[in-house]
C-alpha cells in the first residue's frame, strides 16, 4: 500500500473521497482523492471478508479485510450515511461512508451551524463502559478545561475524566457506583 | 527460609502411575481456567469451575464436570473470595484447587485457607509463598546463597525517620542514581518510583510506601539501582515434596510495557551454555534454599555487559509458561498437579531439566489483549464479534473467548495467547508471521498491530531486545492512519459498487476514543494507572 502520510485531513477526521474514473462505474478506474489509482476488490463474501489490491491484480499489495455494517439496519440508512467497520491488519477502523454530492451540502451545512453554535453547550460522554467511581462536579460548577470531573473504573483501572473546554456544569448525568455504557451522557458544559 | 517438617506433604513414590486426584477445583477465569481444566481432562481428573455473573456462558463453566457461582462480577464479589471458592470445593468434593495466576495465586493467605480445609494447594507451601512474596527476604535469600541480585538495600528503606534522610541519600548515593523505590511486598510495579536524583528520593520514598501501604497493607520500601538497558530473563524452577528442584529452562520476556510483557519466548536468545547453565544453576539454588515445592519462576535482569541480577521469584504458574514447555516438551500444569499430590519429579521433567541448557527448538508467545496500540494501549472492552484463531503445525492457541463474547471491564483483557514452535528462531517467527496473518477478530480493537510489527521487525529477528524495546520502536498512530487510509479505500471502492452515485466520501476517525474531547486526559490517566493491574 502505497498511502501518503503527508495526506491533508479535515476536523472530522481522516477523509478519502472515492470517484468511478469519467463518471464510469466499471471498476477498477477509480479516481482517489483526484489521482487515478488501481485499486481492486474482491467480496465481501457473505462473511464479510474481502480482499483489497492496490497497485494492479500482479505484483501489487493484496490485503484481507473484514467488512461489517454498524447500521442499526442493513442498506442505506435514514440519513444516508453508512456505517462500517473495517478491519484491516488487525486494525478496527470505524468509517462513515455517504455520496460525494450529499456529503458537500451536508459539510457546508455543519460548518455554518459550527460557526452559529460556537459556545454552545458540550455534552461529555463516556467513552469506555465501566463503573463511576466519584464525581467531582455538581450542576452549576464553573470548570476550567483539563479539570477532573469523574473518575471511572475500568477493566481495573481508575480513569480520570477531565473537562474537554471551559464552562459551567449544566447538567451532571450520573452518580458514583453507577455502571455506564460507551455513549452515555455523563455530564453537559455550557 | 525454614519449613517444618509436618508441613511438607511427604513423597509418595508409591503412587506413582496413579490419578493424582478424582477432582479438583479451579479458582480462576478466562484461558488460563481452560488450559487447567484441560490438563485435568489429560490426567482424568473431574473438573469444578467457579464463575461469576459475568461468565455464566464462558467456555471454562462450559468445559469442567460442575460448577459453582461465586457471586456479581466485581473480582472482589466473586474470583477474590476465599469463603467462598473453599465452600465450592467442600460442597463439591474438590481433593484440590488450582489458583491459576493472578487473582488469589499469590495470597499466602488463600493457601493457607485451602491447606486448613485439608485440600490440596496445587502451588508452593503458604510459608514458602510469604516468604518469597517478601521482595526483602527473596533477596536476602539470593545473597545468603551466593546469587548476585541487583545492588541496593536488604532492608526496609526507614522513611518515616526524617533524621535518617541524609544517611539514606548517602546510600543512594552509593547505590547509583537513577535508583527504584521498590515494595517489599509488591508486584506489578505497585509502589515503584524512578528517582533520578538525590532531591527527588524522600517525596518518592513518602509516596512510593504510601501507594505499598494502600495496594498491599504493608508499606515497606527499598532502593534498588536502575539497569538500563536490561533484558528481563526468568527461570522455570519445579520442585518436589523430596526436596529436589530443577530448572526446566529459561525465557526471555523483554517486551514489556509498563511491567506488563507483551511477547515472550523460550530459550532467550544469544546465549551459550555455560551462561544457561550459570542462571539455571542460580534459580535452583534460590529454590532450593527456600524450600520450593511445585513451580515457581526465578526472574532476572541481564545487563548489557551479560551478568545476570536476581528480581524476584513469583510463587505460581506463569501466563507464559507455555514457551517452556513447547521447547522443553512437557506439561508445566500437569506436573503441578502430580507434584501437589506428593508425587516425585516425573522423568520426562527431569530429562527436559538435564538437557535445559542446551535446548533444542525456539519458541515465541504473543498476548493477544483488548488494548489499542494506536492510543498507548488503552482499553479496549466490548463485544467480540468475530474470532477466528490460528492454527496449522507448530502453532497453538491458549483462550477461553469465543466468537459472541463481551470482553468484560472488570477483568484481565488478555483475549488469546497464541504461541508458535519451531526448529530455530527464524523459524518461529515464520510461523508468528503467518499464524498471526491467520487471525480475525472483530469488534474491538486488539494488539494485534503491534505484534504483526513485532514479527516483521529486523530488530526483533537480530535478538535485539530491552525492557524499553516498546517505546523506542513501536509508532502506533503511523501504523494506524496506514490501515485507515487502505481501508478507506477498500471500503470506498464497495460502497461505490454497490450504490448508485459516482463518488463517495468515506471518513474515518468515529472510533469512541477518537471522538470523546477528553482524549487525551483520560488516555493519560489510564496509563499511569495501567500499572495498577495485577502482576501476571
Amino acid at each position: 500500500m502505497t498511502a501518503d502520510p503527508g495526506h491533508p485531513t479535515d476536523s472530522s477526521g481522516m477523509r478519502v473521497t472515492v470517484t468511478a474514473a469519467a463518471g464510469r462505474l466499471e471498476l477498477p478506474a477509480l479516481v482517489i482523492d483526484g489521482r487515478a489509482t488501481d485499486v481492486t476488490v474482491t467480496g465481501p463474501d457473505e462473511r464479510g471478508r474481502a480482499v483489497v489490491t492496490v497497485g494492479g491484480e500482479r505484483g501489487g499489495e493484496r490485503r484481507t479485510l473484514l467488512l461489517r455494517d454498524l447500521s442499526p439496519r442493513p442498506g442505506m440508512p435514514a440519513d444516508g450515511i453508512l456505517r462500517r467497520e473495517v478491519v484491516i491488519a488487525g486494525w478496527r477502523v470505524e468509517l462513515e461512508i455517504e455520496g460525494e454530492r450529499r456529503a458537500a451540502l451536508r459539510e457546508r451545512a455543519s460548518r455554518a451551524r459550527e460557526a452559529v453554535a460556537h459556545g454552545g453547550p458540550t455534552e461529555v460522554r463516556a467513552i469506555i463502559p465501566g463503573r463511576v467511581l466519584s464525581v467531582s462536579v455538581v450542576a452549576g460548577d464553573d470548570v476550567v478545561a483539563g479539570q477532573q470531573v469523574l473518575a471511572v473504573e475500568a477493566m481495573k483501572m481508575q480513569n480520570e475524566l477531565r473537562a474537554p473546554r471551559d464552562g459551567r456544569v449544566t447538567m451532571v448525568a450520573v452518580a458514583a457506583d453507577q455502571t455506564i455504557e460507551v455513549g452515555d451522557l455523563l455530564v453537559v458544559i455550557e | 527460609m525454614a519449613i517444618s517438617p509436618s508441613e511438607v506433604p511427604s513423597l509418595r513414590k508409591d503412587r506413582v502411575g496413579e490419578r493424582p486426584f478424582r477432582r479438583l477445583l479451579v479458582a480462576n477465569r478466562g484461558e488460563i481456567a481452560v488450559r487447567i481444566i484441560r490438563a485435568c481432562r489429560d490426567l482424568g481428573i473431574e473438573t469444578v469451575a467457579v464463575y461469576s455473573d459475568a461468565d455464566v456462558h464462558a467456555l471454562h463453566v462450559r468445559l469442567a464436570d460442575d460448577s459453582v457461582r461465586l457471586g456479581p462480577p466485581p473480582p472482589t464479589e466473586s474470583y477474590l473470595r476465599i469463603d467462598a471458592i473453599v465452600e465450592a470445593a467442600r460442597s463439591t468434593g474438590a481433593e484440590a484447587i488450582h489458583p491459576g495466576y493472578g487473582f488469589l495465586a499469590e495470597r499466602a493467605a488463600f493457601a493457607r485457607a485451602v491447606e486448613e480445609a485439608g485440600i490440596v494447594f496445587v502451588g508452593p507451601p503458604s510459608a514458602t509463598i510469604d516468604a518469597l512474596g517478601d521482595k526483602l527476604h527473596a533477596r536476602r535469600l539470593a545473597r545468603e546463597v551466593g546469587v548476585d541480585i541487583v545492588s541496593g538495600t536488604l532492608e526496609p528503606v526507614a522513611v518515616e525517620r526524617p533524621d535518617q534522610a541524609s544517611a539514606i541519600v548517602a546510600e543512594a548515593n552509593a547505590i547509583g542514581f537513577p535508583v527504584l523505590v521498590k515494595a517489599a511486598a509488591g508486584g506489578g510495579g505497585r509502589g515503584m518510583r524512578r528517582v533520578a536524583k538525590p532531591a527527588d528520593l524522600p517525596a518518592a520514598l513518602v509516596a512510593g510506601s504510601r501507594e505499598a501501604e494502600a495496594a498491599f497493607g504493608d508499606g515497606r520500601v527499598y532502593l534498588e539501582r536502575e539497569i538500563a538497558p536490561a533484558r528481563h530473563v526468568e527461570v522455570q524452577l519445579l520442585g518436589d515434596a523430596g526436596g529436589t528442584v530443577v530448572a526446566v529452562g529459561e525465557r526471555d520476556c523483554s517486551l514489556q510495557r509498563r511491567h506488563q510483557k507483551l511477547v515472550e519466548e523460550a530459550p532467550a536468545p544469544g546465549l551459550d551454555a555455560d551462561a544457561r547453565q550459570r542462571l539455571h544453576a542460580m534459580a535452583v539454588r534460590i529454590g532450593g534454599a527456600a524450600g520450593l515445592r511445585n513451580a515457581a519462576t526465578a526472574e532476572f535482569l541481564l545487563d548489557p555487559r551479560g551478568t545476570f541480577h536476581f528480581l524476584e521469584v513469583n510463587t505460581r504458574l506463569q501466563v507464559e509458561h507455555g514457551v517452556t514447555e513447547l521447547v522443553a516438551g512437557i506439561d508445566i500444569v500437569t506436573e503441578q498437579i502430580r507434584l501437589a499430590a506428593g508425587l516425585p519429579l516425573s522423568a520426562e521433567v527431569l530429562r527436559a531439566a538435564g538437557q535445559a541448557s542446551e535446548p533444542i527448538g525456539h519458541a515465541i508467545e504473543v498476548r493477544l489483549t483488548a488494548e489499542d496500540p494506536a492510543r498507548d494501549f488503552a482499553p479496549t472492552p466490548g463485544r467480540v464479534t468475530r474470532w477466528q484463531f490460528p492454527s496449522g503445525p507448530g502453532v497453538r492457541v491458549d483462550t477461553g473467548l469465543e466468537e459472541g463474547d463481551r470482553i468484560a471491564p472488570e477483568y484481565d483483557n488478555l483475549i488469546a495467547k497464541v504461541l508458535v514452535h519451531g526448529a530455530t528462531r527464524a523459524a518461529a517467527i515464520g510461523r508468528l508471521r503467518r499464524a498471526l496473518d491467520e487471525i480475525e477478530i472483530g469488534g474491538i480493537q486488539t494488539t494485534l498491530p503491534f505484534h504483526r510489527f513485532v514479527a516483521h521487525s529486523p530488530l526483533f529477528r537480530a535478538g535485539e531486545l530491552s525492557t524499553s524495546w516498546i517505546e523506542e520502536h513501536w509508532d502506533g498512530e503511523a501504523d494506524y492512519r496506514q490501515a485507515v487510509r487502505l481501508a478507506q479505500l477498500a471500503a470506498g471502492v464497495v460502497a461505490l459498487r454497490d450504490g448508485s452515485t459516482t463518488g463517495v466520501v468515506t471518513r474515518a476517525g468515529a472510533r469512541p476514543s477518537a471522538a470523546a474531547a477528553s482524549d487525551g486526559a483520560w488516555l493519560s490517566a489510564g496509563r499511569e494507572l495501567a500499572i495498577d493491574r495485577w502482576p501476571r
